[in-house]
């Protein structure tokens, strides 16, 4: 169902949608926190908004809810990790203000893995969230809860964070739609940190249309994060042309890659031929090496951007620390999940002296060979269509206790975090077993408007 | 080893130069926390509350680029900021935000007062941590300074004296506050040294095993610790021990420096470029427009005022920039020399130092204060008490000629009015004795009768002419 | 490379990780196995290529030197501290 901004019955709608929340929460575990009463009280804010006969915003009563890594002042902002609890944001977060001043309702922050540190939502310290299509399944992650939350239609729309697949996996594993956008497209002012250089700020939706209305809502240049771009987000030149030349890589079908999702590849590419689409066949040789940069480059930000987490200023602080060393760390120890220390250690081994040049230097020249090899598949196609992942959800437990069998879910969706490129997941159908099946469009840096006007076409016609 | 080896100390000296920006350099907070309470000048951002990005102050910049000219150094057109990571309670991030890779000041020198001149190896613009003061059992963190912007300044090992150590860190500060970046106030630790000492026999090629004496405050504690420091390593070099590569601290009071000992393994960094922030690309002109700003730095003075005035004068001049720049500003050399006078002997005087703070008097004033005291209308007396007027709030705005005649300071240099009061004066039966003693010969009373008719003509008169005149008449 | 107990403690040294005997072996293996995957990237030649750490082409992004009022006050920020005293953020003493 699309998003439709309303116009009464705010109240009732929200009532209902907060009833809907908290029954299926018992059941998937979607939530970190229900806000019932900020709810409530928007709602009611904007009937008599309405009665007074105010304008009202463009998302007026849209109901929405977003990853617990969004700061907003009402409820703690945890990223699901014991560290952030009881962390309450006195800062909103520059794209949660931005669809407030739409009237548009939160109801609630969803689970994640802890710093959005994972594939599957399991390494939450409020525990995973289901699979909407199999309890038995993980959600994807690491925006798992804004995915089930838009898959179970409990809300109009989620906010996610991607920093290697962490909307477009879930999205994927969910059935709905998932972008991640151009790096810089949204603010990340607000948003706790994970790798710097690849967040992005996007949206689960259930239509392609509604991206396009969220992204010129919340794009455009934020002077509180000098990373942001000048305004972008444009239907401009070409954004109407109805023939595109699809890129797909060659090395990304191979057989390590679920048989079903082969298919639903196969699929896709003859409803593209159908409506008349060029298909191109692209040699992405250093792409097999995206995941081990990522894996280097992502370790290192993380490393840092978790070190202000030191019980000193906020959060948890462990009881009964006697000097300063040991309240740090007992208050990170306890504090992290096993795999946020994982990616910590791995960031402070691949920047500490005598490593720095094997490890992060060499990693961020790949990236550079990486974006250029993007460069040059632009040049023969407007965009690329990939899996998202090499296998649709997988059972819970299956890989939690395997770090680098867990990396390698994200093998096809990181590489265009590394070249900051937008990436939308669109569902694609249903395995055999019922489970949601999803493949990604990739566009050029700042194609966005394109990418979703497109990808809106093509389901349209189909 | 015997005894009379003879060591040559070499000194390298990193100088934290804070910017005396409105606003810190990644947040729109009052950079000046002087006399404000704790924790009163912080930002969510310095506060490094999750998901907090640090705002460029463009100011931070430009400082820089100001102090990168005042080190004689080449600006580097591009550069980058890196994080350098470390825990510590006053460092809320876990990371510094500074340049490690690519810093904005390339290599410069500065050239002391003796002539000599000290290499720049580099300066980088970084943030300054938060305050921690320790107490018993605890301690407490303000990070009112957390984030205000500093320029570190890296000098080659070129320094060889205790001595040289402090000339430097005394000019480094001068060419700053001319430069005008910042307050340089140095009780508030506005300009913070750490000092790197070695020694090793002269004529070595190779260096000795230094140690780093951190965070002084002052030229004399610079001083003082590479004193004490250099004469450590000797002693310990002449018993045949060795000197332990460390950090120490400086005691001020007992004027010792002393291991810091710590089991800490060197320190990692972890420096890793800053991905919040994008890279700075200066322009050229964006160098020249900052250079053409700049007032000239001390050692043009020095050759300026050089040629009118003697060295020690400048250099007493010189640590007040705004009056070495009033001399220059003065036509002839008489006015720069009498001007230069008032100003150690009068405004730098202890009594007056409130007045340092107040606006100085006009070249005009001044030029015209010279004149009159050329001229013979002020005398010396009289020229300091109109100079002190110029400070004065109810006096200040009016020219030199009327304040002097407000004073009543003018001086009588009219023959005729002065013959007529000195024959007054001869003619006073208290004055008689005095003329007979002088004509005995006793020509000191000449003072005494001179006096009188200071004192008959209120003070105007021009002591010399009265002397002369009641000579001619006394004769 | 071969993560031994020492990498360990060094970096749970790094990461100020206080790490249990039983954590400390499970994470020798992890890292040991993470870090085998990264290597991998040895067999890129990466030659002269020109390092990234930034994906954009913006450069002296920066705002003027003026005070502003910020998105959370003094008070507000010190009413997230466990320990406070005299307007400070209090800690336990460093060792």
């Amino acid at each position: 169902m699309a998003i439709l901004a309303q116009t009464t019955n705010f109240v009732a709608r929200t009532q209902a949608t907060l009833e809907k929340a908290h029954r299926y929460q018992e059941k998937y575990n979607i939530f970190v926190t229900i806000d019932d009463e900020g709810a409530i009280q928007k709602a009611q804010e904007l009937e008599q908004k309405a009665q007074a006969g105010a304008k009202l915003g463009q998302l007026a009563g849209v109901i929405y809810a977003a990853k617990d890594n969004f700061l907003c002042p009402g409820s703690d902002t945890t990223a699901s990790a014991k560290i952030l609890t009881d962390f309450k944001s006195p800062v909103t977060s520059t794209v949660i203000e931005k669809l407030n001043a739409e009237d548009a309702i939160l109801i609630g922050k969803t689970n994640l893995d802890a710093f959005a540190h994972g594939s599957s939502t399991e390494n939450s310290y409020f525990g995973p969230t289901k699979n909407s299509k199999d309890l038995e399944r993980v959600a994807g992650g690491s925006s798992g809860g804004s995915a089930v939350a838009v898959a179970l239609e409990i809300v109009d729309f989620a906010l996610g964070t991607d920093t290697g697949g962490s909307i477009r996996q879930p999205a994927s594993f969910n059935g709905v739609y998932g972008l991640k956008p151009t790096y810089g497209a949204n603010s990340r002012y607000g948003v706790v940190a994970m790798a710097s250089s690849t967040d992005c700020i996007g949206f689960f939706t259930q239509t392609a249309q509604d991206l396009d209305l969220l992204m010129q809502i919340t794009s455009g240049q934020d002077p509180k994060d000098l990373t942001t771009l000048p305004d972008f987000y444009r239907h401009d030149d070409g954004f109407n042309d109805p023939i595109k030349r699809i890129g797909i890589i060659k090395e990304f079908d191979n057989d390590a890659v679920d048989p079903e999702i082969r298919q639903a590849m196969a699929q896709e590419i003859e409803t593209l031929k159908n409506q008349g689409h060029e298909i191109i066949e692209l040699d992405m040789p250093t792409l097999k090496y995206a995941l081990a940069t990522y894996y280097i480059i992502v370790p290192a930000e993380i490393a840092s951007n978790l070190a202000r987490h030191d019980g000193i200023r906020y959060g948890f602080r462990s009881a009964d620390s006697e000097d300063l060393m040991s309240l740090y760390q007992n208050t990170r120890n306890e504090g992290f999940m096993s795999e946020n220390k994982r990616r910590i250690m791995i960031g402070n081994y691949v920047l500490s002296s005598g490593y720095y040049d094997a490890y992060y230097l060499k990693a961020a020249k790949a990236r550079t060979m990486i974006i250029e090899e993007y460069n040059q598949a632009f040049k023969q196609c407007d965009f690329i269509l990939t899996p998202v992942s090499p296998n649709p959800a997988f059972k819970l437990g299956e890989k939690v206790n395997d770090p680098v069998a867990m990396y390698l879910e994200d093998v096809m969706s990181v590489p265009l975090n590394l070249a900051g490129l937008p990436g939308l997941t669109v569902p694609v159908g249903k395995t055999t077993a019922g489970l949601d099946l999803g493949l990604q469009f990739i566009g050029p840096r700042r194609s966005d408007a394109k990418l979703i006007n497109f990808v809106a076409n093509i389901k349209e016609k189909n | 080893m015997s005894e009379k080896t003879n060591y040559i100390p070499t000194i390298g000296i990193e100088c934290h130069v804070q910017l005396k920006t409105q606003t810190k350099l990644f947040s729109e907070v009052d950079n000046d926390a002087r006399g404000k309470e704790a924790n009163t000048c912080i930002s969510p951002v310095d506060y490094a509350l999750p998901g907090m990005l640090p705002r460029l102050n463009e100011q931070g910049i430009k400082l820089s680029i100001r102090a990168g000219l005042a080190l004689n150094a080449k600006i580097n057109l591009y550069s980058r900021f890196d994080r350098k990571h470390y825990f510590y309670p006053d460092l809320p991030k876990g990371y510094q935000i500074t340049q490690m890779y690519h810093p904005i000041i390339g290599e410069g020198y500065i050239e002391l007062p003796s002539g000599k001149t000290v290499r720049i190896e580099h300066a980088h613009l970084e943030e300054d941590a938060g305050k921690s003061s320790h107490e018993a059992g605890y301690s407490l963190i303000d990070l009112n300074r957390a984030g205000t912007p500093l320029v570190e300044i890296v000098s080659m090992p070129d320094m060889h004296s205790a001595e040289e150590a402090r000339e430097y860190v005394k000019e480094l500060w001068r060419v700053m506050t001319y430069a005008d970046v910042t307050h340089g106030d140095l009780y508030n630790g506005n300009m913070r040294f750490d000092v790197n000492i070695s020694v090793a026999e002269a004529g070595s090629d190779t260096l000795g095993t230094r140690t780093e004496i951190k965070n002084l405050n002052s030229f004399r504690s610079v001083e003082r610790a590479v004193e004490y420091e250099v004469q450590r390593q000797i002693k310990l070099l002449n018993k045949g021990e060795t000197i332990t590569q460390e950090t120490r601290g400086w005691n001020d009071a007992t004027g010792e420096t002393t291991s810091q000992r710590s089991k800490e393994v060197a320190a990692d960094y972890r420096y890793m470029p800053e991905p919040d922030l994008p890279p700075i690309q200066l322009t050229e002109e964006t160098v020249d427009q900052e250079q053409q700003t700049m007032r000239p730095m001390p050692g043009w003075y020095r050759t300026e005022l050089g040629k009118i005035l003697g060295k020690d004068i400048i250099e007493v001049l010189l640590d007040y920039p705004p009056l070495v720049s009033k001399l220059a500003e003065l036509k002839d050399d008489t006015a720069i020399k009498k001007i230069a006078n008032l100003f150690s002997s009068v405004l730098l005087a202890e009594e007056n130092a409130s007045l340092l703070n107040d606006e100085l008097p006009s070249v005009t004033q001044l030029s015209n204060l010279v004149e009159m005291n050329t001229n013979s209308e002020l005398s010396s007396t009289g020229m300091k008490e109109v100079f002190l007027k110029f400070f004065d709030p109810e006096m200040h705005y009016k020219d030199t000629r009327t304040i002097a005649k407000e004073l009543g300071v003018i001086q009588e240099n009219n023959l005729g009015e002065l013959e007529k009061i000195v024959d007054a004066v001869l003619t006073k039966p208290e004055t008689q004795k005095a003329q007979e003693d002088y004509k005995n010969g006793q020509e000191k009373v000449l003072g005494f009768l001179v006096g009188q008719v200071m004192k008959e003509s209120r003070g105007k008169a021009n002591p010399s002419t009265v002397s002369e005149i009641l000579k001619q008449k006394l004769q | 490379m071969e993560v031994n107990q020492d990498t360990i403690t060094h970096l749970a040294h790094l990461s100020n990780f206080a790490l249990s005997d039983t954590e400390s072996q499970s994470l020798k293996t992890d890292l040991q196995n993470i870090i085998r995957y990264i290597s991998e990237l040895d067999q890129l030649d990466t030659g002269n290529v020109e390092p990234t750490y930034q994906v954009f082409e913006m450069e002296n992004v920066w705002r003027p030197d003026e005070i502003k009022p910020q998105d959370a006050t003094p008070d507000e920020l010190l009413a997230l501290t466990a320990a406070v005293e005299n307007h400070q953020i209090k800690v336990p003493k460093v060792l």
